[in-house]
């Protein structure tokens, strides 16, 4: 299988694009543009504070990281092993079957000067641990994977809803001038489940939507032909394009409206020379490439995206998300859904991240990123302590568990090494400090200087936030 | 005032505009005179208004803390006469609290009364703080935070008189009075009249979302009058492409999606009939009482069940979870969540409130309380999700007449028999001949009887609770059926023949009679009711052997019925119901033989496992089975065994000849009405995506929206709000599901509900200028603020219900007004004082919606499918993950079946194309009451670089090369001719003529259809 931006594609770009519109751009810059930023930011008030982050990139793990087996040690569900649950309630699950319960797969230790416990299913995330504000305590509404996926990112479970990359664009516009405001990285495997609708714009204008990059000689869609045009005929087409619409404008006496519509191909032209350039790796170095673990197959997938995630970073994109998991009902399975098996499932997909996201968190930091970017690692729900099985085994996998599950944060604004919250002694629902999703985002709006009572849009009688009616800022993890 | 009058004394011209209240539409009188005044709109009252009441002072200024379950600092003064009284309860200005906190500027905290307010409390509190007004009700009074009673949108709708002012000659309506009136209280004034090929660009974009014909701007060019333009107006209004415009606008506002969302997302194959329905509707402009009143309950209102069910899959356009989870907290909350959206739909559509934020406390800034939420999800109670069957009234009509028609032929054939029949029989008695033989069966099981007969072989054994009884083997269709020991015979051609007594039409899947292998991978069976409801079928192993005989629906009530199936060695296979054959037989894709030993027949078990659909309910008289196929005068001769049958052949020989020939043409004639009947039966019957009707539990007040605190019973009934109308239901009896709705309905197209023809006339304004006269077109509360032309706004509405409301009279007078018809050219001066336009000195620039962009590259490329209506061409990959989530994947194919109008296309949530949705198309998971319109270089590059785009740009540019004259020049002109309506100028005539050499037609193409002048229309 071809990897992401095949070096021989980026050259085929260069063949069919890079020329002709570079010569644009320098025609457009001699004198023809509006304004470099088209951006308005929602009444320009964002941000109100000041703020400790610029950027931040979300991995998104899809399907359930087993908080359990990863970040929430949990002593007591090893002397339960094998035993019941012992609870009167029905555990509200997926699939209805409830084993017995099942310790931990993988060993924990305690790790970094913080002694913060972390098992070895992400041995290099684990070494970074003094970087890390890891929060044990996540709550989530729903233990449905497209309600919850949802959730987590636009504070809302159902479709229609603005994501929350959405809104910092719609709240802090751009910074940059030939990218989007807000990219998505889907898995190779395939898009989350809920597909598009996780990264909508919802009623917030178009221009805030999530714009995918692909693999694959068109990493943004429409932004070339599909069939390779003539040079000449892509730029003299434009030339063409110009004189009309500047008649056009001219009789209109320089109607705004018409005036912006020239400047959005303007923008076009800089994204047909950028977005090639941001996804053009060659210059990195040799130490950079192994460092994310491009040249394994294994990691190659989640490295390249990573990577790619820092270069946008850098280049003034605000919000990156990359995700780790195809659609949930794939097969065979291609996300972190482990009902059948915990250790082979979570294996599989920990060999996939566990050293690009490592390496993005060491490269930003090296570079002096992590003072004002956010690394968050989340997921939209946790497993359950006990097995998916019958009532009298210890299966091998473990269902949905929506009451208590474990997220990490890294960088700008956040206390580094710090674990916060935590669930009960088996590890099933949050008992100490629980963070909902709405707080989560208020916490992450506060981070970029905004108060998430504030940032709002009128949508059909009520002015709409990300974070609903609810969320408190978890003050406690920031610095 | 008529037109005709307001022409006249228009031309007069009469300046009547030295006071700004001359001339002005004063407020109606209501029946609530105390809120009179605050109906009216503030910005155009100049009187000052009359001091407020003290309960009016108290409402606006102390309540928004000082009330509710909770009040501020513990004191409520919705009772402010227990306030301002002192302990021993006297009214004394000394030793009133109230008077103190007042007096001293400590409350309001932030805003203090001003001294003549101050006094109205002093007065009040001094002639003895007299309460007869208690308690204030808190949505009373319009505040500075939140609408009361008095809002300007609950009061009832006068007429207004039509602003007299100076008519210069640019007027052509009463609308251009109203707004002419305004532009001149703002210095401003009207533009002059648009260039004849922008209005007629304006108004096809506008009313077909399609681009003109070059003839009919030429002609209109030549002679642009009033009455050439009202015959285009007119010829696009009764166009069927008006409907197809102007549905895709309801279809946002319903959010009319063919998916479900949430997880499983799955598609919707037969709910676009109620996308059908409503271009249908639009196009014979259906009044739009009517229209909505169908929505809410066509299934009942209705006189064509087809029609009814389609108009009311408007209850059911929006999301629904199909993956609810197990727990009860999530099912309920899942419920409560869809009644949330369908409730506030409807609020939201069809009145402008916004009910759905009265959820779980009452209206933050509307008089809508938390229990009239409750009482309009008790309304909506029985709505619920799924599909209908049924068919048009006529198609039923015709069903009926053919019923009648056979019954009537096979009567006429009977007394044909008569004489012959009675014959045969009497001979039989008299011993003279003998009855046919009943065939004789491999087996036979006789269930029915005192004590079953254990003599049978091969042994029966019984599972679950199924019994003997004197009427038969009784199955209670869960987990009942009985089994044989193996059959020591081969099986190859048979028959299976079955006498049932169902319990119960409405059971799926379960079988009288199987033959199977012992782990039931195959078999052959008598089904009922599994592929089609109520109908007989020769069930098999994956469906291998089965097809629909096409029989007629079972009808049997207390009595049994016999059942045959034939399966003959060629493969056909053939069924009869009571010794008379069952539809029509059918050639299955052959015999299925069944060794020795190694088959068990199954009574009410379709095939093992034990499971699922597969149990009959009911009880079996007797069963047999035979090892050959049956002759259809065996089948009838084992049919007769307790009646007087007479076969066939029998019957022929003892009629005369005359008579046989008769018989013979009248069983053909028969056999065709029996065809005819079992044909349209089949093909006619309709399933619909639609609202299911179930009957409703009581529905409970839910404190802070909390499902698991449920309190008191809730009636259905609506809001108050609306105080010229009934808002409860029923009172004391349940109110049966249907009522509740019809009732919502005729709440909704009142004619006293003043907020239906409000939102209506203001959704036209809306999509014809741009930008309503309220700019929320879904909300009509406090966050609507007020309108920018409030009279214009109620004469609007008053015209619509004085023309039955239909829509087309309003769209008539709207894109005729001068208002529509001005040109939409920046003025300086005008747009320094007003560049939102809000006063309309000219017309708005309106960028072409996506549709109406795809629909017309199509146009103009010369590939639009103009077929109308029916399932919506796919133009994406469904991909169902292991019955998880279903993706859709977009794709563009040079296919006629694609390029139909975009509103017929598939529109699953989620499944968006990339030229749609870069302009601004929404996703339909959310109400989009108006759509908002970016300029975004992602859009640019869509324009650019589409697949869809580029193929369409060729295919115009074949088309220009296609015409006549051959030569570039007259080509590029006819190009521009076709997408800007106007000719190339010189300039632009050897621009293109260079690129088109350099690079063909197809550039000149692609940068046309990129500009501006033609994405934007003027």
């Amino acid at each position: 299988m071809p990897g992401l931006f095949d070096r021989r594609e980026l050259f085929r770009w260069g063949g069919l694009g890079l020329a002709s519109t570079a010569m644009m751009h320098m025609m457009l810059r001699d004198g023809m543009l509006f304004g470099q930023d088209e951006s308005v930011p929602a009444a320009g008030q964002f941000p109100s504070f000041v703020p400790k982050a610029k950027r931040a990139i979300q991995i998104c793990l899809v399907g359930g990281l087993s908080h359990l087996d990863s970040f929430d040690y949990k002593p007591d569900l090893e002397k339960f092993h094998g035993k019941s649950l012992d609870s009167k309630e029905q555990p509200d699950i997926f699939f209805g079957q409830v084993g017995l319960l099942r310790k931990h797969d993988w060993e924990f230790r305690q790790r970094g000067q913080s002694g913060m416990w972390m098992s070895e299913l992400f041995p290099r995330i684990a070494e970074l641990s003094d970087d890390l504000t890891v929060i044990k305590s996540m709550v989530s509404d729903s233990a449905n994977h497209t309600p919850a996926l949802f959730f987590a990112n636009s504070g809302f479970q159902f479709n229609g809803f603005p994501s929350v990359g959405s809104w910092l664009s719609y709240g802090l516009g751009s910074i940059n001038d030939s990218l989007p405001d807000y990219v998505v990285l889907p898995d190779m495997r395939g898009g989350p489940n809920g597909g598009s609708s996780n990264w909508s714009n919802g009623f917030l204008p178009a221009r805030h939507q999530g714009v995918v990059f692909e693999n694959g000689p068109q990493p943004v869609r429409d932004l070339f032909p599909t069939l390779p045009m003539d040079e000449a005929a892509e730029s003299d087409t434009r030339e063409f394009l110009k004189l009309l619409n500047e008649r056009h404008l001219k009789d209109s006496l320089n109607e705004e409206l018409l005036a912006s519509r020239i400047r959005s191909y303007e923008l076009a032209a800089r994204m047909q020379l950028s977005v090639p350039d941001v996804v053009d790796i060659s210059g990195e170095t040799v130490a950079t490439r192994e460092l994310y673990g491009l040249e394994n197959g294994q990691t190659r997938d989640a490295a390249m995206r990573c990577l790619l995630g820092r270069r946008l970073l850098e280049r003034g994109v605000r919000f990156v998300q990359v995700f780790s998991g195809g659609p949930i009902a794939g097969s065979p399975r291609c996300s972190w859904d482990a009902h059948e098996n915990v250790l082979e499932n979570h294996t599989a997909e920990a060999a996939r991240i566990d050293q690009p996201v490592a390496a993005l968190l060491q490269d930003l930091k090296q570079r002096g990123m992590l003072d004002d970017t956010l690394v968050l690692f989340t997921t939209e729900f946790g497993r359950t302590p006990f097995t998916q099985s019958a009532a009298d085994t210890v299966g091998t996998g473990r269902d949905h568990n929506r009451y208590g599950f474990s997220v990490w944060m890294a960088g700008a604004g956040l206390k580094p090494g710090f674990a916060f919250g935590n669930t009960d002694e088996i590890g099933w629902k949050a008992t100490e400090n629980p963070v909902t999703w709405n707080d989560f985002h208020a916490t992450l709006l506060h981070l970029f200087g905004i108060n998430h009572k504030q940032l709002t849009y009128y949508h059909n009688g009520t002015q709409r936030r990300l974070t609903n009616v609810h969320g408190e800022v978890v003050d406690e993890i920031l610095i | 005032m008529t037109l005709v009058q307001f022409l006249v004394f228009g031309s007069v011209a009469v300046w009547l505009l030295q006071s700004p209240n001359v001339g002005l539409a004063q407020k109606p009188v209501t029946s609530r005179p105390s809120i009179v005044e605050n109906g009216k709109p503030a910005e155009l009252s100049s009187d000052r208004p009359p001091p407020p009441s003290i309960e009016k002072l108290i409402a606006q200024r102390c309540l928004s803390c000082h009330s509710g379950p909770e009040p501020e600092g513990g004191i409520d003064l919705t009772r402010p006469s227990v306030v301002a009284k002192n302990p021993e309860g006297v009214a004394d200005l000394e030793t009133s609290q109230l008077w103190q906190v007042i007096h001293d500027d400590e409350m309001p905290p932030d805003n203090p009364l001003s001294e003549s307010e101050r006094e109205i409390v002093r007065d009040w509190i001094v002639a003895g703080a007299i309460g007869d007004f208690e308690p204030i009700d808190v949505f009373q009074f319009t505040t500075d935070h939140r609408a009361g009673y008095d809002w300007w949108s609950l009061q009832p709708i006068q007429r207004p008189e039509i602003p007299s002012i100076i008519d210069t000659g640019q007027l052509k309506s009463p609308i251009d009075a109203f707004v002419v009136d305004q532009l001149a209280r703002q210095s401003l004034s009207l533009s002059p009249v648009a260039r004849p090929r922008d209005q007629i660009r304006r108004v096809y974009f506008d009313l077909i979302g399609l681009p003109p014909p070059a003839q009919v701007v030429e002609v209109f060019e030549r002679n642009p009058t009033d009455d050439a333009y009202a015959a285009v107006v007119d010829d696009l209004l009764n166009s069927p492409e008006y409907g197809e415009r102007w549905g895709r606008h309801w279809l946002d506002i319903v959010r009319y999606g063919e998916s479900d969302g949430f997880e499983r997302n799955g598609p919707r194959r037969d709910s676009w009939r109620y996308r059908d329905w409503v271009i249908d509707a639009l196009n014979t402009d259906m009044p739009f009482d009517e229209f909505t009143r169908r929505q809410i309950a066509g299934d009942i209102l209705c006189e064509d069940p087809v029609e009814g069910m389609a108009a009311s899959g408007f209850l059911v356009a929006g999301l629904h979870n199909t993956v609810v989870g197990s727990s009860q907290q999530m099912q309920l909350s899942a419920r409560q969540d869809e009644l949330e959206d369908l409730v506030g739909t409807i609020g939201q559509t069809f009145v402008g409130l916004t009910f759905n934020c009265a959820r779980c406390h009452d209206h933050k800034f509307d008089p809508i309380t938390q229990r009239e939420y409750y009482q309009l999800t008790a309304t909506m109670a029985g709505v619920s999700h799924g599909s209908r069957q049924a068919r048009h009234a006529s198609d039923e009509q015709r069903l009926d007449e053919l019923t009648n028609q056979i019954k009537d032929l096979s009567a006429t054939i009977s007394n044909l028999e008569k004489p012959a029949r009675h014959l045969i029989l009497e001979e039989r008695l008299a011993g003279t001949i003998s009855r046919p033989p009943s065939p004789q069966p491999l087996m036979e099981w006789q269930f029915a009887g005192t004590q079953y007969d254990v003599e049978h072989r091969p042994t029966v054994h019984l599972a679950g609770d199924a019994r003997f009884s004197p009427a038969g083997l009784v199955l209670d269709g869960d987990g009942d059926f009985a089994r044989t020991e193996p059959v020591g015979e081969y099986l190859n051609e048979k028959s299976l023949e079955a006498w049932v007594l169902l319990d119960g039409l409405d059971q799926q899947g379960g079988a009288a009679i199987s033959v199977e292998t012992p782990d039931g991978a195959i078999f052959d069976a008598i089904v009922f009711g599994e592929q089609e409801p109520q109908h007989w079928m020769a069930g098999s192993n994956g469906f291998r052997r089965t097809d629909s005989f096409a029989g007629e629906a079972e009808v049997a009530g207390n009595q049994p019925v016999q059942m045959t199936i034939v399966y003959s060695v060629d493969g056909t296979i053939a069924a009869y119901r009571n010794g008379v054959p069952y539809g029509k037989p059918y050639k299955s894709n052959g015999l299925q033989s069944f060794a020795a030993e190694n088959t068990r027949v199954l009574f009410g078990l379709r095939h093992s496992p034990p499971g699922s659909n597969r149990f009959l309910t009911g009880t079996i008289v007797r069963a047999r089975l035979y090892d050959r196929a049956l002759t259809p005068d065996e089948v009838a001769a084992s049919a007769g065994i307790e009646t007087d049958y007479v076969g066939e052949a029998e019957l022929i020989a003892r009629l005369p000849t005359r008579e046989a020939e008769q018989r013979e043409k009248l069983l053909k004639e028969l056999e065709s009405l029996s065809d005819e009947k079992s044909i349209l039966e089949s093909s006619s019957l309709v399933s619909v995506y639609t609202a299911v009707s179930t009957t409703p539990d009581e529905t409970r007040f839910l404190p802070r929206g909390d499902v698991m605190m449920p309190g008191d019973v809730v009636q259905p009934g609506t809001t108050a709000a609306v105080s010229q109308l009934v808002s409860v239901f029923g009172n004391s009896e349940p109110v049966n599901e249907s009522k509740r709705r019809v009732q919502l309905a005729t709440w909704l197209t009142n004619d006293a509900n003043p907020l239906f023809a409000r939102v209506a006339v203001n959704r036209l304004w809306h999509y014809h200028f741009g930008e309503g006269l309220i700019v929320t077109p879904n909300d009509f509360g406090f966050n609507a603020g007020q309108p920018s032309h409030p009279a214009l706004l109620d004469w609007l509405a008053a015209e619509l219900s004085d023309n039955g409301y239909r829509l087309k009279p309003l769209h008539r007078l709207m894109v005729t007004s001068a208002v529509y018809r001005q040109s939409s050219l920046l003025r300086v001066d005008a747009s320094g004082m007003d560049s939102d336009n809000r006063w309309l000195w000219r017309k708005s620039l309106v960028r072409l919606d996506a549709e109406v962009v795809r629909d017309s590259l199509l146009a103009i490329g010369g590939k639009l499918n103009r077929e109308r209506g029916g399932p919506g061409y796919e133009d994406v990959t469904i991909i169902d993950q292991n019955n998880g989530t279903t993706y859709y994947e977009s794709f563009d194919r040079d296919d006629p079946v694609l390029n139909r109008r975009t509103i017929y296309r598939f529109t699953p949530r989620g499944g968006r194309s990339a030229l749609l949705d870069s302009l601004d198309c929404p996703d339909p998971s959310a109400a989009t009451p108006r759509r908002s319109v970016t300029s975004t270089p992602l859009q640019a590059l869509s324009l650019l670089n589409n697949d869809f785009v580029v193929r369409l740009s060729n295919d115009f540019a074949d088309r220009a090369l296609a015409q006549s004259s051959g030569q570039l020049e007259q080509q590029i002109t006819w190009m521009f001719w076709e997408v800007l309506s106007r000719a190339a100028t010189a300039e632009e005539i050897s621009a293109a003529s260079e690129l088109a050499g350099k690079h063909g037609l197809s550039a000149v193409a692609r940068a046309l259809l990129n500009s501006n002048e033609f994405l934007i229309v003027q």
